[in-house]
């Protein structure tokens, strides 16, 4: 059993004198609660071996949504120092820059009313998911891999209001594999397969008056949440570049205690070729995120009309799979947050000047059928957290044992029972991502508001969803 | 013979063997069944060179090779012909046939990878991105 110390209420330390080999302290936000379902899995042990990498300053962090991964654990975040900290391919993840966008409809839930059916309906023809490359957007693959969302933006204003604006810098279309152009090939504007989703929903509770009239959401009002990231073209770069890694980490003197962990200086040939690829997928799947945004709006177009189309505006676009050079506490470090959202608050020049006196916003996808929440970043996150809150609920149980608990057509009955529209051509794919596979989102978000990490503006529940 | 386990997030492809080269025909058969909804009449074939630091990464390699003609051609492997591994290197003819795929898989991991005789038996473990 691992030793934790409680800190405080919301925070508990694996101190780094309990590992020779870690560096740094290892700590996680949760409750009692949720740590004792975090303790039945490797990802505690997980988070010490991320506190072993070369370069990682004051602590590695995990979210109450923790849980078990690969290398790095899921619901986490690992700051290294610049520029000779390392940058590791497996702290971002495979699907890099898989985020969260959230469009706000002029409408609630009344207006909408029964065409709520077929505007879910419409939304699953407009936006493929699961299996096949069809459908997608043909697009100069370079320029994408260069600009990001500006690429296909229809509007302006939805690039202002995403995070970084839909572009990182330093991209590099060379450093992509012609392995990883391929696999991107025709996925723009699609959802994929997993927990990918598009959601129609309505906002069900409105906490902060200020920071939701702000974000441009009501009571009642009708949203659409969309996740999604950076498709095949982003999974091979992460599979290209640990291979990369593994193969050099004698040159570079560094031990490892798995090889998921594969890393290299930020500032090594490597370090720098991967940074490069990684703000390109980084770019796609910005891009993909504002198609699937074009396709949203152009289905509300054929449901709701032109003017309702017109006056859907995008409230934010949050990454949760990337690694950003940031400062922090007076120094330059690279903050890999593998599911996990940068929460920055009120005052900081990095968020929209709509936002600035706020907080950013943050969205949290509950699992499917229960809630998700809006949040707005506060300053506990810059202090506490390198800026960053968690990013889901996090999963509790297996693909296998969701399956053996309930199956897709059932699920689907109790959810239609609940009068959510659900389009998914995979019953499979929908029982595996059944609600109580799931940590509760309700729980995961408590525990970073009593943290201080972000606070609740708002509570969205779904009235329908698209699943690959 | 090989074994899929489930954890959290992810699954484990489990194979005891006889040799290193029958770890690798096993991998194949147990992707297939993974990945494959179908199968289309025509029979296909796919020539694999590989380079990797060494058996355990040529492994998670030659996973990563049947998962990107899984996305990209959408081939299901039903054999291999003219498999020839040494410790870092690998090349064979993969044949097989165009079919439905379930897209679940992202790629093969070296996250707790193992690739080691023991007792005579050759045990290999590898994680999928699901």
């Amino acid at each position: 059993m691992v030793d934790l110390r409680r800190i405080d209420d919301t925070l508990y330390e694996i101190p780094a004198e309990a590992r020779p080999d870690m560096r740094v302290p290892a700590r996680v936000f949760a409750d009692d609660e949720l740590l004792a379902s975090i303790r039945g899995e490797d990802s505690l042990a997980q988070l010490q071996n991320v506190a072993t990498l070369p370069g990682i300053v004051e602590a590695a962090i995990a979210m109450p949504d923790i849980h078990q991964g690969y290398g790095f654990p899921v619901g986490g975040l690992a700051a290294t120092e610049l520029p000779d900290g390392v940058v590791s391919p497996g702290g971002v993840g495979y699907d890099i820059n898989c985020g969260v966008r959230l469009l706000a409809l002029p409408l609630t839930i009344d207006e909408l009313g029964d065409r709520r059916q077929r505007l879910v309906h419409e939304l699953s023809r407009a936006i493929p998911a699961g299996a096949g490359r069809e459908g997608g957007r043909r697009v100069d693959v370079d320029e994408v891999l260069r600009n990001g969302s500006r690429t296909v933006a229809e509007r302006e204003e939805d690039v202002e209001r995403t995070e970084s604006e839909g572009r990182l810098d330093g991209a590099d279309p060379s450093a992509v594999s012609d392995r990883a152009r391929k696999r991107g090939a025709g996925q723009l504007g699609t959802m994929g397969s997993g927990n990918h989703f598009v959601e129609v929903q309505a906002v069900d509770r409105v906490f902060d008056a200020a920071g939701a009239d702000a974000f441009g959401l009501g009571e009642r009002q009708v949203t659409v949440l969309i996740h999604s990231g950076s498709r095949g073209l982003g999974h091979q770069v992460c599979s290209d570049y640990v291979k990369r890694m593994d193969a050099v980490l004698g040159r570079y003197g560094i031990e490892l205690p798995d090889r998921q962990l594969s890393c290299a200086p930020a500032s090594s040939p490597e370090g720098q070729a991967y940074l490069a690829a990684m703000a390109a997928s980084a770019n796609f799947a910005w891009a993909n995120r504002q198609e699937i945004a074009n396709r949203t709006r152009a289905s509300v177009a054929r449901v709701l009309g032109d003017d309702t189309a017109a006056n859907t505006r995008q409230v934010y676009d949050v990454a949760h799979n990337v690694a950003k050079p940031e400062r922090h506490h007076g120094r330059a470090v690279l903050v890999h947050r593998k599911g996990a959202t940068r929460a920055f608050p009120a005052g900081s020049d990095e968020i929209p000047a709509a936002y600035r006196e706020v907080g950013q916003p943050v969205f949290i996808p509950g699992s499917m059928g229960t809630a998700s929440y809006v949040l707005a970043g506060e300053p506990g996150s810059l202090r506490r957290s390198f800026g960053t809150t968690c990013h889901g609920a996090g999963r509790r149980l297996s693909r296998t044992a969701a399956k053996k608990e309930i199956s897709g057509a059932e699920l689907r009955r109790q959810l239609e029972g609940r009068g959510i529209v659900v389009a998914s051509a995979s019953n499979k794919g929908l029982a595996e991502e059944a609600p109580f596979a799931y940590k509760d989102v309700e729980a995961v978000v408590d525990v970073v508001a009593r943290a201080g990490l972000a606070r609740r503006v708002a509570r969205l529940v779904p009235i329908g969803v698209v699943k690959g | 013979m090989y074994e899929w386990r489930s954890h959290t997030a992810e699954i484990e492809l489990a194979v005891d063997a006889g040799s290193p080269e029958e770890v690798f025909v096993e991998a194949v058969h147990a992707l297939a069944e993974l990945i494959s909804l179908g199968r289309d009449a025509e029979p296909q074939s796919n020539r694999v060179a590989i380079e990797a630091a060494d058996l355990g990464a040529l492994l998670v390699e030659w996973l990563e090779e049947l998962i990107v003609l899984a996305d990209t051609e959408s081939f299901v492997p039903e054999r291999v012909d003219d498999l020839r591994i040494d410790e870092t290197s690998l090349t064979a003819t993969l044949v097989g046939r165009g079919g439905p795929i379930d897209p679940l898989v992202k790629a093969a991991t070296y996250h707790g990878l193992r690739f080691a005789r023991d007792d005579g038996v050759w045990q290999a473990r590898v994680v999928l991105d699901v």
